[in-house]
């Protein structure tokens, strides 16, 4: 899959220029994570994925072809979206029927839908609430149904709008596992999130949004690497990697093991001296 | 910011004026309009308003809005009025298939003529009138808060589900609903939509309520203060004066010219 962003431009209709020229491609299976402060641009981004927004000027191509030829329905089955609210988006009266619904309406046969439905819902915890009223869920659980209910489709590209919103330590845990497991069945998953050390954990890519600009992209490591620069956008690095950047071990470090292994490192080669 | 009306803020006079006077605005030129028993009087007062409209800087807006409204109507009680009614003595012009008669016509005018008073005042203040500034003035003279609360929720909603409509239709479109297409189809998509929009709505407004509650809405014994101010000006007891009197004088007038 490949999402190609070709000098991609977006003005609301009350005059607001929310994507001011963002080029880039984004391809493969390695997850992407989105950044940046309130009103970067994020979300505005990623609604031009399927289509819900169209460009003001400029392109996206998903897999070659341009954005505009189809429709978002038609585009559902390719890109899947997991909306911020889940409220937004649940309406049917069990889980098991909204988890049923998108594949459905996509054509998927009964048997595989069966098949995912088993599947998708462990691995989103809902195995045993699938007779549940989607309204008498926690609202993490309807987070996790808003997930199961994208992710049934078996879309090539799964993006969450902050998913970890409000989620404690369990639920995150149990993300990092949904986005493992797409990268793992050849899916691109793109993630908008404030949790940055969700995001350090979990996404190979990032790309930094500033007032409607690329500030940075690359790889997670380079781009926590630039501390001054992510914090023009107000993202401060987890606190184990501003730790090891206020030491000067010249390694960004995302976790404890990492830090060791760079303070050591570091230790070893003033020894030397 | 969220749009709760058409209304358009803007520094004029007929912002400034206090909501209450051009309520009396709306009821007295209204009525005054509907009984006097010339046509012609009615076209006076939307001239009147017209020029209101051009103080207010609304005069484009204004004018494609009563025009809108205006002709379309116009056209259809001309011809009912003046070809079919009862009324009809004088012949004004005969187009073959039937006559049209002098009478109907000024009916038609009349009844055009009153409605436009009526909307054409109407659209002026609510164009002109931000919602919390209008109930803040009700409450003023005497209305209950509750009751102002009420309205306003009320007249929130509307532009508030709009909202959340266009919001769930793109996670329906997301999740594969076409909300485009034929007529049918359309239709289709647009059920579904509807649980979550009222269900959403109706937890909203529960927990607005609460949240006034914890922010003492209910509070008893004593005498809140508002937000938003609404004091009436000497200008805006002037104005609302002169609207009574001229109903009074319209109404004097009327009587006299049935009577004598």
């Amino acid at each position: 899959m490949k999402i190609e962003l070709k000098e991609l431009r977006h003005v609301y209709p009350t005059g607001e220029e929310a994507l001011k020229g963002i080029s880039t491609v984004i391809e493969g299976t390695e997850p992407v994570a989105i950044i940046g402060q309130n009103g970067a641009g994020k979300t505005t981004l990623v609604k031009h994925f399927n289509g819900i927004l169209r460009p003001s000027s400029g392109d996206v191509l998903l897999n070659g072809e341009s954005i505009k030829t189809r429709s978002t329905a038609q585009w559902s089955k390719l890109v899947g979206y997991v909306f911020q609210n889940p409220d937004d988006q649940l309406f049917l009266d069990s889980v098991k029927r909204e988890m049923e619904f998108g594949p459905r309406q996509v054509g998927m046969p009964e048997d595989k839908i069966a098949q995912r439905l088993k599947v998708i819902s462990e691995l989103c915890g809902l195995q045993d609430k699938l007779d549940m009223h989607p309204f008498d869920l926690t609202s993490t659980e309807k987070k996790f149904c808003t997930v199961a209910s994208v992710v049934m489709m078996d879309p090539e590209v799964v993006i969450f709008d902050e998913p970890t919103c409000g989620q404690d330590v369990r639920g995150n845990e149990r993300l990092s596992k949904i986005v493992q497991s797409l990268k793992d069945a050849g899916k691109l998953c793109i993630t908008i999130s404030h949790d940055m050390k969700f995001v350090v954990n979990n996404f190979e890519r990032a790309i930094v949004l500033y007032k409607g600009k690329i500030l940075l992209d690359g790889k997670m490591k380079d781009v926590f690497a630039q501390p001054d620069e992510l914090s023009k956008t107000f993202v401060s690095p987890p606190p184990i990697t501003r730790v090891a950047i206020g030491a000067e071990l010249g390694e960004t470090a995302f976790t404890i093991p990492e830090f060791m292994k760079a303070f050591d490192a570091k230790r070893g080669a003033a020894k030397h001296e | 910011m969220a749009k709760t009306s058409n209304y358009v803020p803007q520094d004029s006079p007929l912002d400034r004026m206090d909501p209450r006077a051009k309520i009396y605005a709306i009821f007295c030129l209204g009525i005054a309009a509907i009984i006097f028993p010339y046509y012609q009087f009615s076209y006076l007062i939307v001239i009147g308003l017209f020029i209101a409209a051009g103080i207010a800087k609304l005069l484009k807006k204004f004018t494609k809005f009563m025009l809108a409204f205006a002709i379309p109507i116009l056209i259809m009680l001309i011809f009912i009025q003046g070809f079919y009614s009862p009324k009809n003595v004088t012949i004004i012009a005969d187009c073959g298939f039937a006559k049209l008669g002098l009478e109907g016509v000024e009916y038609a005018l009349k009844i055009v003529g009153s409605l436009l008073v009526f909307l054409g005042s109407f659209y002026l203040m609510t164009t002109t009138t931000y919602t919390g500034r209008l109930v803040a003035a009700l409450v003023d003279s005497g209305m209950n808060m509750k009751v102002g609360y009420l309205v306003l929720a009320c007249l929130n909603v509307v532009p508030q589900m709009q909202r959340r409509m266009l919001i769930i239709q793109e996670a329906q479109a997301a999740r594969g609903v076409d909300t485009q297409g034929t007529f049918f189809s359309r239709l289709k998509a647009y059920i579904p939509l509807l649980g979550p929009v009222v269900m959403s709505s109706f937890t909203d407004a529960q927990e607005r309520g609460m949240t006034l509650e914890t922010r003492g809405f209910g509070v008893k014994n004593v005498k809140p203060t508002t937000f938003v101010e609404a004091k009436k000006r000497t200008s805006d007891r002037v104005v609302q004066i002169l609207l009574v009197v001229f109903l009074v004088a319209t109404i004097a007038a009327t009587v006299f010219l049935k009577f004598a």
